[in-house]
């Protein structure tokens, strides 16, 4: 534990029979799945559920580069935005199923996130940064200009999803309950993915990269490739949230690609915890709430929720789940 | 932390309490959004940018379009029902947008929606009424959503669009031969006013000297400007909105620009107006959907404008403002045709209404449902003109509504 800041997940103090802590560290995955199943339940609306469902999934997906690999991105947004397009304009504009669209869009995003992390992660420290906010910028600007696919500055539309076949059912998916629960299979899915990679012997190598980059390629780990495969799974993860909130929305924006996006999905990792599996989904969480609620009190709801960040930033570093797991689960 | 304290906290939180405080802290969260009672209060979500550039425009949106649910309130509602207007904060995002409908559709079950203030967000939030058979009235200009593959039937677009706001304002500026530049915002909107103006400079015979695309939001335009001195116009046509045009008019006069060229906006906004002063902005030329000093001549603006400035202290509607009242107060009236919120019946009575609540005639096309209505062109008064610090412009023209200034059905893909 040579960085505090990415202190890793597993607890220290193996020694003492925590509980709790362990069972909660066992069944991370299945106590994560109800917790979502409760989701629409406790918030104030399912549209905004499904939002959480969304960010949740990009910010876990982008904590396997940022909190597990140690890789500051600040060009996630593209592999989001990408998969929300593509898996758009594969529904809108050549009719392509909506599960072939969601992998398509998947798989999309992942390619974009290989060929990306295969330019970037030549790099380090805020070169690496720089390198991935260039190259995603240079997604958006394509989104902007091929307006004949994407809509350009308007946002891409007209591939709204009416309702979907599930083992011979039909179900209305314009019902929120129904989309809630259709795309939250997608969420636990990528959640019990990136639980198995974190306890993978991939997960163990690439931690060993973000405590000591060169221990671990002394070790024998090839560096290189253990962090473009890292970049490549988190982009495929966040890809995986894009077609997600592409299927809500049944619309996507052009701000989904800007860098305020990228920004945004930082934020919410750092406020949740980055040192915890599940801690950037209910930085998700949080984020979305607080804005969604202070907006709807008050149109200075900016200076609240900016308020509450600094002093998260001075109090919580550990994030909200980290402190909570530090404080209570021991 | 310490071995002691860890101990402490450990034997204080049981497993017992801490589910029993989650379930606490979970309805408490919950409680709000279970008491909701069926009524019969008509409800109607509204959408708008209230932080970000446009927020001024929004704010001015929010309180005309609460001045005419007061007004059918007054009344005694619809069918004796109470109008109850539900704003939201877009954030001026098209996915921020989406999801406050979604919630205010799934949520708040709302009868239908009014509202946004820009084409992207209104295009987000057509699509998800479109898609589950909401009325949507849009009051901010897009010529995407008369066309026909954004088109809904449940949609009524109450804001001029770029088509013919650039073109009202083209007729009365331009003359056969005249030189014209162009700086416009690089995103929809200036792109469909850019199209505006050229498709009826193509008509007059004035000619384009040369065009330049500025990023949304920009505030340094000092790179522009000497190129837009170069080409040597006789018009400088700035095609941008909101703080935009303010910093770009702004940048423009201090390089001179103004004493080479007449200066020419799509829409000239009362607030950026304000914003900068009248030395500044003088002599400029620019398209309105309103200006409150059509008073001395439309009795129905002179009543808006008086019920307004009764509610809010004084104050006078803007042009963005004004589209809150229309667009809110036409939906009302057909609402009150239909006898309630039945949205086919609704629909038909959207489509045959004749209103006049602010600026003369207004009806809803057929076709793609844009309303028709007159479109204004003004000119910024000097400061020794003003009668008052209100009277901020000069009327030049009032273009009568007619069909003729819209793009055809036809063109837009609609069946002749």
């Amino acid at each position: 534990m040579t960085s505090p800041a990415f202190a890793a997940p597993m607890p220290s103090s193996v020694r003492k029979p925590a509980r709790l802590k362990s069972l909660v560290t066992t069944y991370r995955v299945p106590l994560s799945i109800i917790a979502l199943c409760l989701l629409p339940w406790l918030l104030p609306s399912k549209a905004l559920a499904v939002n959480v469902l969304v960010y949740g999934v990009v910010a876990v997906g982008y904590n396997l580069l940022f909190g597990y690999t140690g890789l500051l991105s600040f060009g996630h947004a593209a592999f989001v935005g990408a998969g929300a397009y593509i898996t758009g304009i594969a529904i809108g504009q050549f009719g392509v199923p909506w599960y072939a669209a969601v992998l398509l869009g998947v798989f999309g995003g992942g390619l974009l996130a290989f060929a990306i992390g295969a330019l970037s992660t030549r790099t380090r420290g805020i070169y690496f940064s720089m390198v991935t906010l260039a190259l995603a910028q240079l997604v958006y600007y394509v989104a902007l200009q091929a307006s004949s696919w994407t809509g350009g500055e308007n946002g891409l539309r007209g591939f709204t999803v009416n309702k979907i076949n599930l083992l011979g059912y039909d179900v209305n998916f314009l019902d929120p309950v129904n989309k809630y629960y259709v795309l939250m299979t997608f969420a636990a899915l990528a959640l019990w993915i990136v639980s198995r990679i974190l306890n993978s012997p991939f997960g163990a190598a690439i931690e060993a990269i973000r405590e000591n980059e060169r221990r671990a390629s002394t070790c024998g780990y090839n560096v290189e490739r253990t962090k473009l495969l890292s970049f490549t799974l988190s982009g495929t993860i966040c890809a995986l949230g894009g077609t997600m909130s592409a299927l809500h929305l049944a619309f996507v924006p052009l701000d989904s690609l800007h860098y305020h996006a990228s920004g945004m999905i930082v934020m919410m990792t750092l406020l949740g915890g980055a040192s915890s599996f599940f801690g950037p989904f209910v930085g998700a969480l949080v984020f979305l709430v607080m804005e969604d609620v202070f907006s709807l009190w008050t149109s200075h709801w900016q200076i609240i929720v900016g308020s509450i960040f600094v002093l998260f930033v001075l109090f919580l570093p550990k994030g909200i789940w980290g402190t909570f797991l530090a404080r209570v689960m021991r | 932390m310490t071995d002691s304290i860890r101990n402490i906290t450990r034997t204080n939180i049981s497993r017992r309490r801490a589910l029993a405080g989650l379930g606490a802290g979970a309805s408490l969260v919950a409680m709000p959004w279970i008491a909701r009672a069926a009524d019969d209060t008509i409800r109607i979500g509204f959408p708008t940018p209230l932080t970000g550039p446009f927020a001024a425009e929004a704010k001015d949106q929010v309180k005309s379009a609460e001045l005419a649910v007061k007004q059918f309130n007054d009344k005694g509602g619809i069918n004796g029902r109470k109008i109850e207007l539900l704003v939201r904060d877009d954030k001026l995002n098209g996915g921020e947008a989406a999801t406050r409908t979604l919630e205010l559709i799934e949520k708040d079950k709302v009868h239908a929606v009014v509202g946004s203030l820009s084409s992207a967000v209104q295009l987000a939030v057509n699509e998800v009424t479109r898609a589950r058979g909401v009325i949507y009235v849009s009051i901010s200009q897009s010529d995407t959503i008369n066309e026909v593959k954004d088109f809904s039937k449940y949609t009524f677009h109450e804001a001029l669009n770029p088509h013919m706001t650039a073109g009202a304002v083209a007729r009365h500026s331009f003359k056969k031969g005249a030189k014209v530049a162009h700086l416009a915002a690089d995103y929809a909107y200036g792109h469909e006013m850019l199209r505006g103006f050229k498709r009826a400079q193509a008509e007059i015979g004035a000619e384009t000297v040369g065009e330049i695309l500025h990023p949304f939001g920009a505030a340094d335009y000092s790179t522009f400007m000497p190129r837009l001195r170069s080409m040597r116009p006789d018009f400088l046509c700035i095609s941008n909105f909101g703080r935009d045009q303010a910093n770009s008019i702004k940048q423009a006069v201090d390089f001179g620009l103004k004493q080479q060229a007449k200066i020419v906006v799509p829409v000239i906004l009362h607030n950026q107006r304000l914003a900068v002063g009248p030395e500044v902005f003088e002599g400029v030329v620019g398209g309105a959907n309103y200006y409150w000093g059509l008073e001395s001549q439309l009795p129905s603006a002179k009543v808006f404008n008086d019920a307004y400035r009764a509610a809010n202290g004084g104050a006078i509607p803007t042009d963005y403002g004004a589209y809150g009242y229309t667009g809110l107060s036409s939906l009302l009236m057909a609402m009150q045709v239909a006898g309630g919120t039945d949205t086919d019946k609704v629909i038909a009575a959207l489509e045959a209404l004749k209103y006049d609540v602010a600026k003369g005639p207004q009806s809803y096309r057929k076709c793609d449902h844009q309303s028709v209505q007159s479109v204004l062109v003004l000119e910024s008064q000097k400061k020794a003109d003003m009668k008052s610090d209100a009277d901020l412009f000069k009327v030049v023209a009032n273009e009568p509504a007619s069909e003729k200034v819209l793009r055809g059905c036809t063109e837009l893909g609609f069946p002749a």
